[in-house]
């Protein structure tokens, strides 16, 4: 980098430079050209090949450099992604030192004014005169705009999948995104959304979705009704406008003194200076249709529209587009009814056009409205289904829509076809980026995961898990899931050192010596408290297979994984909740003010832009009235503030589930003092469904039981008494409801197959694993029997004791405290012939 | 399985010890001979021992006296009440229904009464003793007594857990005899060589069962503790929609033509110092407005924003307007709050009024440092004339609802009064009364 001063004098000569480097320029220009067309027509190698000599000429340019290695990349069949990622990367870093050191030295020379900075070694490059001490850094000048090599460094990330990357260097361009060319900003923009969606950022996809309507100016139906005319419409505008006020404007300058000002309405105080009757002032003022007049033909040139100069865009597919998005965003928000109306609107802008994306939402639509068999038919709908991504998105609905009737197998049997068409589809050449992208196998491994553990295989679950956990290590609802494994498995008996399943729930007694020297022997097979190796704690442990063994210690590593992230995303909420609340404040009162505003629809009003500028301003947009698509983008933030509502409580529901899992686990591992802690915090969560306050006391209860604190223990169950010795039920079938599968079914359906769907039950036996209400009474009699007994409370206890067996006949524990309490009180007999009778007794022969 | 109490080899030493007992060996002996083994666990050994003891039937005399030997013996090395079956003998010494000859015998283990003669009898075998035994000789001290003696002076209870603690022994006798006989008569043992008959059960493999099989474990009341039940999946299932396609881009800016901006900018520079002729002032409007992106490298900035304001309002407005949605505006608005007053400055901001929404809180500022202005300034007769451009300027903003009067009521009010005798100033004072 060399800084000529071609002109010495204090002015800069733009003319004279220009003469300078007008050879190299047309000639760098021409190349550049002949590049482009090369690229625009695939052929790369070609295109390559005119930026080795560009590149020659204007060594180190970053636009160049940055050109060559997307054209190789295709040159060599999009193979190696993260190797572009580096050289855009190092592009993007370059310019912005470019970018830097041109503006420190622009500060530098700032005297010298004719400051000509050449960029490019040889100096042959072009020039950019900027005033002196230009400070805005933030704001680069073309030739060190990097959004191009930001967008692309984000298309890279986007299409591995890397979300939150693509976002972070998504969200600093949106930050500046206005003064970027039309093109580039629509591109980046959709990316933006593309990846807020898949981020689930409802909020921040409304905002940016709102920008682009508005930007774009796809909201306006009459433009997008001819992507031919909708520029010249917003070039007209812009013609009328500046031409109207511009001539009275130079009208108004040229006479600076305004002694005779032409147009009187349009520059009013200046004519204060002038010393002019102020009467014939205030007339001008209070002319307010010409200054309102004037006041729109300013206002339009100032919202014009951005342009859609981007011809691979036309404004039909941009409206298209941007209705399925707003579709995607409701549909994310799960507010059926509205994206049920703008599904309909998307419908009728596709008509004629490839619509398999119209056609998907739909049938999602349809699938979480529960018209499951509609949602099929939607599906089918969709045309090529001969290509392998389409067919693995179709086959993977599919699977889930089955799992929602229940079929689990059937739907496993879909899950595993679709994950074969994504195999086939990495084998597909050429390779294209969108390939990379294309391949959902790992969000059909979760789904595959869901489905096993729905089949009671925790092992093959568990392994989908881990696998998508490259992609849903964030969520702590895998995590649960995989907690969920483990328990699974260990209480299935697949688990090393875990009881077989018939060892945990059966009594076993030996029986010893013959006639009349026969005794029984109680052995304590189901108090299962197993004890851990200590080489077993190593919790990532790998098997044989490079699995993590699944394992109690393993489930409480899980737990705590989910309950961290759990913890940070509320932190997170929580912040954003705060900013959300005020920037409807704003909103309501906005309400109230004067339509006036209603010119400034097109800005891009969001709060989230607005929050980036000092406090005192923060309000500039804040009182935007949106008169227009007013009741449409109430519609949005209303549903997106019934999502936030629903994610809230969903985190809730999910963190109810960590507490109980992590108590249980703890328990399970002998650490009641841990146990107790979360049973606690469990308990203390507001709103806790009735299920999980019962297992809440439970655990408790055992956790004091164990700590010697069997009054305290007594306490807890007592919650449920009523009376003295009565146990009300826990929880009603109400509280279940949540747990059962939710069978909708079709109206024709219910008619065509009402017998069938009667007898079917469904293929899954776990379908709703958890004691029914009056089980869990049992359990609560049980469990106060056990620690009346351990009291010394035996009347109680027998009394318990009798009463759990009566609900729950089948409980070994609750057999085994009533024969401990037979033992006890001396009735040896009564003890042998409850352990006879008891269906779950395993009498095994002595084993010497 | 359960965790088994004894190994094979304490299970045969145990076995033997018992066997031999009706042998005419010393106890002595067989107590010297059963503590050679140092692995021997003696608690182990010792707790079995003890279930089996409670068990009247289960053990012969001879055993049994052999049996609480070796739970005294265990731990006679230390003080008596550090023996963990202290308890258990003292209570066996005092079960007014066992055999005064064990009780005496335990008694005599723990050396009650008679301490100089405590060795003496072990040297006789079990048998003897039993057989020697006076029952005129011995007197039985209350169980009270025997507590306090032996066991004042224990530890307080080692933690324990309570539901472990209270466990009971896991052994049922279930007799299998015919129904109306009496299990414990001797005719159900089997005799040796005889045929085994119904109910006939040998109390030596019985007894080698019971040993093999003992658990450290007793029977203690149950816990049930519900497994919980697995997270309903409601919208967790991924569905697949397809794609948008998001194309690498090619930089089209690649050695582009910057001299179309050139022109503007040297005119904006030109702008800062002075008013710019009428043909060139339409040029930098024109082309600012051919390209919207213009403004952004025209090469202002907000801390040039005064001079231009000064020496151009007109394009001020203009490139104010266009960069309403620029991450900067804020900063610009900053500026120009807080430039000094002045014709041109209030010209823009007037405008800007009525081409813009500015936030409120930029324009009651404002009007707060015009006001402030003009009671500070000294000259008369410019003072005169900045209130009537404030008032007219107010009155314009009051007419065109740009601000709410009622937020600066008071303060407008009273500047009305202060410059009451400017006609103007009393203008503003009867438009704000109409407005009440």
């Amino acid at each position: 980098m060399d800084l000529r001063d071609s002109s010495p004098s204090s002015t800069p000569n733009r003319d004279g430079n220009a003469g300078d480097d007008d050879g190299v320029l047309s000639v760098t220009s021409a190349l550049a050209k002949d590049a482009a067309l090369y690229f625009q027509s695939r052929k790369f190698a070609e295109c390559v090949g005119v930026l080795n000599q560009l590149n020659s000429k204007k060594e180190n340019d970053p636009k160049v450099l940055h050109n060559i290695a997307i054209a190789e990349f295709f040159r060599d069949g999009c193979s190696d992604p993260k190797k572009l990622l580096e050289v855009l990367n190092n592009v993007k870093k370059r310019s912005e030192e470019l970018a830097l050191r041109a503006s420190g030295e622009q500060v530098e020379s700032g005297s010298n004014i004719g400051n000509n900075i050449t960029s490019g070694s040889k100096g042959c490059g072009t020039t950019t005169s900027l005033p002196a001490s230009n400070c805005a850094s933030i704001i680069y000048t073309d030739e060190f705009d990097t959004s191009v090599a930001s967008l692309n460094i984000a298309v890279i990330w986007f299409h591995l999948h890397e979300y939150s990357k693509a976002l972070s260097v998504l969200e600093h361009v949106y930050q500046n995104i206005e003064p970027i060319d039309e093109t580039t900003a629509l591109h980046i923009c959709l990316l933006l959304l593309d990846v807020l969606l898949a981020c689930r950022d409802v909020s921040k996809s409304a905002d940016v979705l709102n920008y682009l309507e508005k930007a774009f100016g796809v909201g306006n139906v009459s433009q997008g009704e001819n992507g031919n005319t909708a520029p010249q419409q917003s070039w007209n505008v812009v013609g009328k406008s500046s031409s109207d006020p511009n001539s009275s404007l130079i009208s108004d300058v040229s006479c600076s003194d305004l002694a005779a000002s032409v147009n009187a309405s349009e520059s009013p105080l200046s004519r204060t200076l002038s010393e002019d009757p102020l009467d014939e002032m205030f007339s001008t003022l209070d002319i307010g249709g010409q200054n309102l007049a004037r006041h729109t033909g300013l206002t339009s040139a100032n919202d014009l529209p951005r342009i859609t100069v981007d011809r691979s865009i036309s404004g039909v597919d941009l409206k298209l587009k941007l209705q399925l998005y707003k579709v995607r965003l409701l549909l994310l928000t799960r507010n059926v009814k509205l994206a049920k109306r703008e599904v309909k609107h998307a419908m009728n802008i596709a008509r004629g056009r490839d619509s398999s994306m119209a056609l998907f939402l739909k049938a999602q639509l349809e699938y979480a409205r529960g018209n499951h068999r509609k949602a099929i038919k939607l599906l089918m709908a969709s045309s090529n289904r001969m290509d392998a991504a389409m067919s693995s998105m179709f086959n993977n609905n599919l699977g889930c829509i089955y799992y929602q009737l229940g079929k689990y197998h059937t739907s496993a049997v879909f899950f595993s076809k679709a994950l074969s068409n994504c195999s086939s589809l990495q084998k597909e050449k050429p390779l294209k980026l969108l390939t990379f992208s294309q391949d959902k196998s790992l969000l059909i491994t979760y789904n595959c995961g869901l489905q096993y553990l729905a089949c009671g295989k925790p092992l093959l679950a568990a392994h989908c898990f881990q696998k998508a956990s490259l992609v849903f290590y964030r969520r702590p609802l895998m995590w649960l899931r995989l907690a969920e494994c483990c328990l699974m498995a260990v209480e299935k008996g697949i688990v090393k050192g875990s009881w077989a399943p018939s060892d945990r729930s059966e009594v076993r007694v030996s029986v010893i010596g013959k006639g009349r020297w026969r005794s029984l022997l109680i052995e304590n097979g189901i108090s299962r408290n197993r004890h851990i190796d200590s080489v077993e704690r190593d919790v990532w442990a790998l098997g044989g297979d490079g699995q993590p063994k699944l394992s109690l210690p393993l489930a409480r590593q899980c737990l705590y994984n989910a309950l961290h992230l759990l913890n940070c995303s509320e932190l997170c909420n929580s912040k954003s909740i705060v900013h959300s609340d005020s920037s409807l404040e704003e909103n309501e009162s906005s309400d109230g003010a004067s339509s006036k505003n209603s010119n400034y629809k097109n800005l891009p009003c969001n709060d989230s832009k607005a929050s980036t500028m000092p406090a005192a301003l923060i309000n500039l947009n804040g009182d935007l009235k949106e008169p227009k698509g007013g009741t449409n983008q109430e519609g949005i933030q209303n549903s997106i503030s019934y999502y936030e509502d629903i994610c809230r409580r969903e985190n809730q529901m999910i963190k109810q589930a960590l507490l109980a899992n992590l108590a249980y686990v703890e328990l399970e591992l002998e650490n009641p003092l841990k146990a107790l802690s979360a049973a606690q915090a469990l308990l203390e969560l507001p709103d806790c469904s009735r299920i999980y306050v019962f297992l809440g006391h439970v655990y408790v209860a055992e956790a004091l039981c164990l700590l010697n604190k069997p009054k305290e223990a007594a306490e807890h169950l007592s919650i449920y008494l009523s009376g003295e010795s009565n146990i009300k039920l826990p929880f009603g079938l109400e509280d279940c409801e949540q747990w059962r599968v939710k069978k909708h079914i079709d109206c024709e359906e219910a008619n065509v197959g009402a017998a069938a769907a009667k007898n079917s039950s469904p293929e899954g036996l776990e379908d709703f694993m958890f004691l029914k209400p009056e089980e869990a009474r049992g359990t609560l009699y049980a469990n106060l029997a056990a620690v009346s007994a351990i009291q010394g409370d035996l009347e109680r206890a027998h009394h318990f004791v009798t009463q759990a067996l009566s609900l729950v006949p089948n409980s070994s524990e609750a057999t085994m405290t009533a024969i401990y309490v037979d033992l006890i009180l001396g009735k040896s007999q009564e003890a042998v012939s409850k352990l006879k009778h008891c269906s779950h007794v395993r009498f095994l022969p002595s084993n010497q | 399985m359960g965790k088994k109490m004894l190994n094979f080899e304490e299970q045969c030493k145990i076995l033997n010890l018992l066997k031999s007992s009706s042998e005419q060996k010393s106890i002595e002996e067989m107590l010297t001979e059963f503590f050679t083994n140092p692995k021997l666990r003696h608690f182990n050994v010792c707790y079995s021992l003890s279930l089996l003891l409670q068990d009247k039937m289960m053990l012969s005399s001879t055993e049994r006296l052999v049996a609480f030997a070796i739970l005294h013996r265990s731990y006679s090395s230390q003080k008596s009440a550090a023996n963990p079956f202290i308890s258990f003998l003292v209570n066996a010494a005092c079960d007014e229904g066992a055999e005064n000859y064990e009780r005496a015998f335990i008694l005599h283990l723990l050396g009650f009464g008679n301490s100089n003669s405590s060795k003496e009898f072990l040297k006789q075998s079990a048998s003897e003793y039993i057989k020697k035994f006076d029952p005129s000789s011995q007197t039985f001290p209350q169980k009270e007594q025997l507590q306090k003696q032996y066991l004042e002076k224990a530890h307080p209870e080692p933690y324990a857990c309570l539901l472990k603690s209270t466990a009971v022994k896991n052994v049922l006798a279930d007799p299998d005899v015919p129904p109306g006989c009496d299990a414990n008569s001797a005719e159900f043992d089997l005799e040796p060589g005889a045929k085994s008959k119904l109910g006939s059960g040998d109390r030596d493999e019985a007894l080698s069962g019971l040993i093999a099989n003992l658990s450290l474990e007793g029977l203690i009341p149950h816990w049930i503790r519900p497994l919980p039940p697995r997270f309903p999946v409601d919208e967790e299932l991924v569905w697949l929609n397809p794609d948008n396609n998001h194309e690498l881009q090619w930089d089209q800016g690649m050695c582009a033509d910057t001299s179309r901006g050139a022109a503007v900018r040297d005119l904006i520079a030109k702008a800062l110092r002075g008013p710019l002729a009428p043909n060139q002032q339409e040029q930098v409007l024109v082309e600012l407005a051919k390209d919207p992106k213009l403004v952004y490298h025209c090469g202002l900035t907000p801390r040039k924003l005064p001079e231009l304001v000064e020496s151009n309002p007109l394009i001020a407005v203009d490139v104010l307007i266009k960069l309403i949605n620029s991450p900067e505006i804020a900063e610009y608005f900053t500026v120009l709050v807080n430039m000094d007053m002045s014709l041109h400055s209030m010209e823009v901001v007037n405008r800007l009024t009525t081409a813009v929404e500015l936030p409120k809180e930029f324009v009651r500022t404002y009007i707060t440092n015009c006001i402030s202005s003009c009671e500070n300034i000294k000259d008369k007769y410019m003072q005169n004339r900045l209130v009537r451009l404030v008032c007219v300027f107010l009155q314009s903003l009051i007419r065109n609802r740009i601000i709410d009067v009622k937020d600066l009521f008071i303060e407008v009010q009273a500047f009305c009064i202060e410059f009451s005798r400017i006609r103007e100033a009393a203008g503003l004072f009867r438009l704000l009364k109409t407005l009440e």
